[in-house]
């Protein structure tokens, strides 16, 4: 067993863990974070996305030993004081269904506003593609992530403009 | 599922110190760097090593600099890091077009480029970009470094040169130093990520000098001589693309398996070379599409 | 009737909140503590093989195992139209990846390591994978034992075949159909297996306690159903119903995968076996696959006779399912095509055959659309050869044979209110019909594809939907029901009809999932029947309430009831305009009496719905007699594709679906099924390719080699248009439109494509590779090879021959 330190939605949490215990399983079962989902258990499906040192990544190929000293974010630790303005649009558009996938599309898509606060509904889809959800079709998810960034960026704006 | 086999994890503080685990442990020592391949295999038990040694703390061997006019891709530089440096953008896009291509965003953001051509599976959609221009790997083992050409990095299948209790630090890219443009055309199932059916990258340099490669149209990544040859100091005329499209088909010895026949592999290497040199000319007389789309799925220019 | 306020908003999702904040729980998410146990199953490598030996003893010995079970710990079938389904296999394994034993231990890697360590001594014997060698003469009989299988009374099992269940139909007279028809033309039609893919795995947590309490934590589409076959499979322990709660939170997409019960029963079995402690089984990706069910193969062989006019005289339908090695569900797959395969149209004469045919593959059983986007795709590609044939236009045939109200169904009832017209017009309209488009690029073409759908659900005669409702003492309400939110917005949906009942706005409602114990009856969340029926239940409910609410008022204040009425969580009164009592202020506590007493107390209510009017008595031969199906939902889709001549490659630029929902109880919702039913659709026609070998193996259980739609893979535009002709027994109108929006998919696209580029596809799925080798001249079948391993062995025209059985 080798002890890691993590910073985990800006607390820092440690753990014990085996050398071949992934990140996904010990997030899940030692450190209590159920948000990241286990999809495919090999990259292919994106339920298991979280944030390592703010850029989304499988949880599921990734072991836990390897973290030792970083940052990871969860759904968990987003939009802890209400909802973001992205989980908002999420919520306009009735964006999921049976929101399995949701927790890994939710922290893609506020990576991806983080990276590029306007993205089109293409550069959407290419950061998303990574993520997949059988129900929806995505449009919604797309849409909702494109109306996010647009009123985002339309908030600053404003802001200047004061 | 969970991982079922037992193995020791190390995160040695220097290079020479990780070469000599590597080097103690032999064929039971695995190097970890994204690990995107090697814990998914470790999961379906494809490999049990008693160590995995993780080079992650090297910070020499991180990001993509430039060196002896090569760029240099370390052994820690995702596919991200690819798709996102300004000097692979303006030195070499075709890297770009390539690494936009690899998986997806949450992958790419732990892959490494280097991991990609050690794990050296017939798809690897590194192995033909590096192969058109002649890129040389950088290893370091206990007897020293050594520089394998790409040509000769490639064994076969899950097969490179690197040798027991070797480390592959480096990728390096010569510039051309001439005029250049390329494309990298992917041939997947569908738009969205998949698994190379076939790929093939074009290189065309000042001076009508043409250089193609394949992947997942034989056992390891491969160059076009003969495709290469027929081309050479001509300009690209409709019957010449025709032509080399045919003879292209003859450099590669594609195989039939759960992603493709081998007839549709044949026959999309024809076109895809095609519409390779035809996007790579474009491009070098400072036309055709940017750099990041892939011929296959969107309209040719 | 009154403008609704409630019913046909498109209100907010109920849970949409939880579920972008991850607050959502799904059953792997829930917390059992230290003392949680980890299955491991041991699996069949073999499609066919005696079990001749199995030997635990080093399994057995390893630190933190627990139990290992095998068949014969457990000695039980189940099944829920047939018990031929084993809850481990106990002297024959029937299909690669079937579970022989299971290894219980404290963490999942023991279990996993100590599985690795069973030993089952095998003997191989010959297996049949292919449809006609399992209908040969002298083919290996997947189940001897069938005849002594016990099933429900609307299937025909033959004993000593591998026919599992044969459907006739029988109206009017085909042959003279066919002999009074200008044109009879007949073709084969091809569909493989597809996986339903929720991204959720099947996972279940049983805890069998000493007090002989059974709770199952399960991911599932039928809460009820579940108990019911549990408590079916498990009576010789002595279990019962009232032993047995399941506890059902958010699913993770179900699309037919998780009705049922499937890998459950391993995890009800071992909490027995693991009694005090409770025991975690989740399938992973490959197990998923090839271990639930799989949507079943089809070979159809249809008939059709034309007049000049573009009547159709006749239609003969044979199809032959792969329902795998168990077909305990999907056997009611086939009975309901049986019913319904002359799809939406007027057809004086009909025979269908369906039939239901086991082989060694894993089992078949629903999924969305329930063999409904199988036929449709045979039915819906000969329709547009059939109007070709006799140059009329595919829509204006279409139009001219579709289905209205009052119609007589191939089994002699008679069809309910329809807008098929409407759905038909509207959606040539949207894709600008008979306009012919030209690609700006040389070597793309563009082409356009109609088809129209129907389908009913296809339900026991007897099942039934009940609801509880309780109101707060906020006056907010809490609708109870067994109903399962998979996605749909069913929870949303039931808020709605509560909300317009009883002017309480959904976002004051909760609906819980279920819980056996605490929420009403449902029957299962199948057959896009929940909004109608489960509907129908809760309107009842919350009419049950008003009533009560009214009369509480009535008392207290003597107003004649039929002054009284609600408006914005208010009793307000037409005789006393200035009267306006909160619900909040008496739903719980009552009303106060001049005398200070108190009137009245908690309101709460129950309402219940089953169709009375329906029936499985149809006569074995001919189907007549009965009125199996409630209703059928239908409608019409179309879509612009542009084709790569050169690739094969296919790009949906314009997609179109009408539906008549009847009513649509909530519109942004009917849209979301609308869309996300078309990308899984045409997933199915374009990409999706189930896989395997010559042995049997599932060679891509994965979504590395199993492409679902990523959110590259869409159309460039959907366009979902809602009919409603209303469904007279529905809830405010409203009929069912889950699966509907996936089954034209597949004929769209073949219809397309062959307007684009003049192929005609006969076989799913429509690869770019399948169109690029056509192209060429090269036929797909002919260079597949057998390591692309496909259900299906054989020439598709050679199994015509089975037309020749069917008397």
């Amino acid at each position: 067993m080798k002890k890691i330190n993590l910073i985990l939605n800006g607390e820092s949490r440690t753990a014990a863990v085996a050398p071949h215990e992934v990140l996904l399983d010990v997030l899940r079962e030692k450190l209590g974070v159920k948000s990241p989902k286990v999809g495919c258990e090999r990259g292919d499906c994106g339920a298991c996305t979280i944030l390592l040192d703010g850029k989304p990544v499988c949880s599921c190929l990734i072991l836990a030993v390897e973290v030792d000293g970083q940052e990871i974010t969860t759904l968990e630790g987003v939009g802890r004081n209400g909802p973001t303005p992205l989980q908002q649009s999420f919520i306009r558009h009735n964006a999921f269904q049976c929101g399995f996938c949701a927790p890994g599309i939710v922290l893609a898509a506020t990576a991806l506003l983080e990276k590029n606060p306007q993205p089109s509904a293409h550069e959407a889809q290419e950061a998303l593609s990574g993520n997949l959800c059988r129900c929806t079709g995505y449009e919604a998810i797309i849409e909702s992530v494109v109306e996010a960034g647009r009123e985002g960026g339309g908030k600053k704006k404003s802001r200047k403009g004061q | 599922m969970s991982i079922a086999c037992e193995f020791d994890y190390r995160k040695p503080k220097t290079l020479s110190k990780a070469i000599r685990l590597l080097a103690k442990r032999g064929r039971q020592a695995r190097v970890l760097a994204g690990g995107t391949d090697l814990v998914g295999w470790l999961r379906d038990a494809l490999v049990a090593p008693d160590l995995l040694v993780d080079i992650k703390g090297f910070d020499d061997l991180k990001g993509i600099g430039v060196k002896n006019r090569a760029l240099v891709i370390g052994a820690l530089a995702t596919f991200s890091d690819v798709l996102e440096s300004d000097l692979v953008a303006e030195k070499l896009p075709l890297f770009r077009e390539m690494a936009g291509m690899v998986a997806s965003n949450g992958v790419r953001n732990r892959a490494t480029l280097v991991g990609n051509i050690c794990s050296a599976v017939p798809c690897c959609d590194a192995g033909p970009v590096l192969q058109v221009y002649n890129a040389v790997v950088h290893v370091r083992g206990p007897n020293g470094k050594r520089k394998i050409p790409i040509g000769q990095w490639f064994l076969g299948p899950r097969k490179t040169a690197l040798r027991p209790g070797e480390l592959a630090t480096s990728v390096a890219v010569p510039f051309p130093g001439k005029k250049h443009a390329g494309c990298f055309v992917k041939l997947k199932r569908y738009r969205g990520e998949d698994l190379a059916q076939a790929s093939v990258a074009v290189l065309i340099l000042a001076g009508r000098e043409y250089r193609l490669a394949f992947g997942a149209v034989a056992p390891i990544a491969v160059r076009g001589p003969r495709t290469e040859a027929l081309l050479k100091g001509k300009a690209l005329s409709p019957d010449l693309l025709e032509e080399a499209g045919r003879l292209a088909v003859e450099e590669v010895v594609p195989i039939t398996d759960i992603r493709s026949t081998k007839e549709y592999r044949a026959l999309m290497v024809e076109v895809m070379v095609r519409r390779g040199l035809k996007t790579a000319a474009s491009r070098l007389a400072g036309k055709g599409p940017a750099y990041g789309i892939n011929v296959m799925e969107e309209d040719a220019p | 009737m009154t403008a609704m306020k409630f019913v046909g908003q498109s209100a907010t999702r109920i849970d949409e909140l939880a579920k972008v904040t991850g607050a959502a729980q799904f059953v792997d998410d829930l917390d059992f503590g230290p003392n949680l146990l980890y299955a491991e199953v041991v699996e069949s490598p073999h499609a066919h093989a005696l079990i001749k030996r199995i030997d635990a003893s080093r399994a057995k010995k390893v630190p933190g195992v627990v139990r290992v079970v095998t068949g014969k710990d457990f000695p039980y079938t189940f099944g829920l139209y047939m018990q031929d389904r084993f809850i481990f296999a106990r002297d024959r394994v029937r299909f690669v990846g079937e579970q022989v034993a299971a290894v219980v231990a404290r963490d999942p890697v023991t279990a996993r390591r100590a599985a690795r360590l069973v030993k089952v001594t095998y003997e191989p014997l010959p297996h049949v994978l292919d449809l006609k060698e399992a209908l040969g003469e002298d083919a290996l009989l997947v189940h001897p034992d069938l005849k002594n299988y016990s099933h429900c009374p609307w299937f025909f099992p033959v004993a000593d075949t591998n026919i599992a269940h044969w459907r006739k139909t029988r109206k009017g007279d085909v042959e003279q159909g066919f002999r009074e028809a200008d044109m009879v033309f007949e073709d084969t039609y091809t569909v493989p297996r597809y996986a339903h893919c929720a991204i959720e795995p099947h996972v279940i947590v049983g805890q069998y306690d000493l007090a002989g309490r059974l709770t199952l934590w399960s991911s599932s589409q039928s809460p009820y159903t579940q108990r019911h076959v549990f408590a079916e499979a498990l009576a010789p322990l002595g279990l019962k119903h009232q032993d047995i709660r399941v506890i059902t939170p958010f699913v993770g997409g179900g699309f037919g995968g998780k009705a049922g019960v499937s890998m459950e029963i391993i995890a009800a079995a071992l909490a027995l076996a693991v009694k005090g402690s409770p025991v975690k089984v989740r399938w992973t990706r490959e197990q998923e696959f090839y271990n639930t069910y799989q949507r079943q193969g089809v070979i159809a062989r249809i008939k059709m006779g034309v007049k000049k006019d573009g009547a159709i005289t006749a239609i003969e339908h044979t199809l032959h399912w792969d329902a795998g090695a168990y077909v305990e569900y999907g056997a009611n797959v086939v009975n309901a095509v049986g019913l319904s395969a002359t799809g939406p149209y007027r057809v004086p004469n009909v025979k269908i055959d369906s039939v239901c045919v086991y082989t060694n593959l894993p089992p078949g059983g629903p999924y969305r659309g329930f063999g409904y986007s199988e036929f449709h795709f045979g039915l819906e590609s000969h329709m547009n050869r059939v109007a070709k044939m006799i140059e009329m236009d595919p829509v204006e045939f279409r139009r001219r044979n579709a289905i209205r109200e009052g119609d007589t169904l191939p089994y002699g009832a008679h069809m309910n209110p329809c807008g098929l017209v409407e759905a038909i017009d509207k959606a040539a309209a949207e894709i600008a019909w008979g306009k012919k488009e030209e690609s700006t690029s040389p070597h793309k073409a563009i082409g356009k594809g109609f088809a129209c759908f129907w389908k009913a659900p296809a339900m026991p005669p007897n099942a039934a939907s009940a609801a509880f409702l309780k109101f707060n003492e906020d006056g907010s309400l809490n609708i109870s029901v067994s109903g399962m939110e998979i996605g749909q917005g069913f929870l949303t949906v039931m808020a709605q009809i509560a909300a317009e009942v009883l002017t309480v706005p959904p976002g004051r409602i909760r609906v819980e999932t279920p819980d056996t114990d605490r929420n009403a009856y449902e029957w299962q969340t199948v057959g896009s029947h929940v909004t109608w029926g489960c509907g129908n239940a809760v309107k009842a409910a919350a009419e049950e309430v008003r009533d009560k609410m009214l009369q509480v008022v009535h008392r207290v204040h003597g107003f004649a009831k039929e002054d009284l009425y609600f408006e914005d969580e208010h009793v307000k009164c037409r005789s006393k305009p200035d009267f306006a009592l909160p619900f909040k202020d008496f739903v719980i506590s009552g009303i106060q009496t001049p005398h200070g007493n108190f009137l009245g107390g908690p309101i709460l209510g129950s309402g219940m719905f089953m169709p009375e009017f329906t029936s499985a008595t149809g006569d074995p031969e001919t189907s007549q007699g009965g009125h199996p199906n409630v209703h059928y939902t239908v409608g019409a889709a179309g879509i612009v594709l542009e084709v790569d001549r050169e690739t094969g490659k296919m790009r949906v630029l314009k997609a179109v679906l009408a539906v008549d929902v009847g009513q649509a109880i909530n519109p942004d919702l009917v849209r979301s099924q609308i869309v996300g039913g078309l990308v899984q659709g045409l997933a199915t026609a374009l990409y999706e390719d189930i896989r395997y070998s010559l042995e049997g193996k599932l060679l891509n259980p994965n979504f590395t080699d199993y492409k679902i739609p990523t959110a590259l893979d869409i159309p460039d535009k959907i366009v979902p248009i809602i009919i409603e002709v209303a469904q007279p027994d529905g809830p405010f109108g409203a009929r069912g439109v889950g699966e509907h929006t996936m089954i034209a998919a597949a004929a769209l696209v073949a219809n397309a494509l062959e307007d684009a580029v003049g192929l005609r596809i006969k076989s799913l799925p429509l690869t770019a590779e399948k169109v690029a080798l056509e192209l060429r001249g090269i036929r797909y079948d002919d260079v597949k090879g057998s390591t692309m391993g496909l259900c299906f062995m054989g020439d598709p025209q050679q199994y015509a021959f089975f037309t020749k059985n069917s008397k």
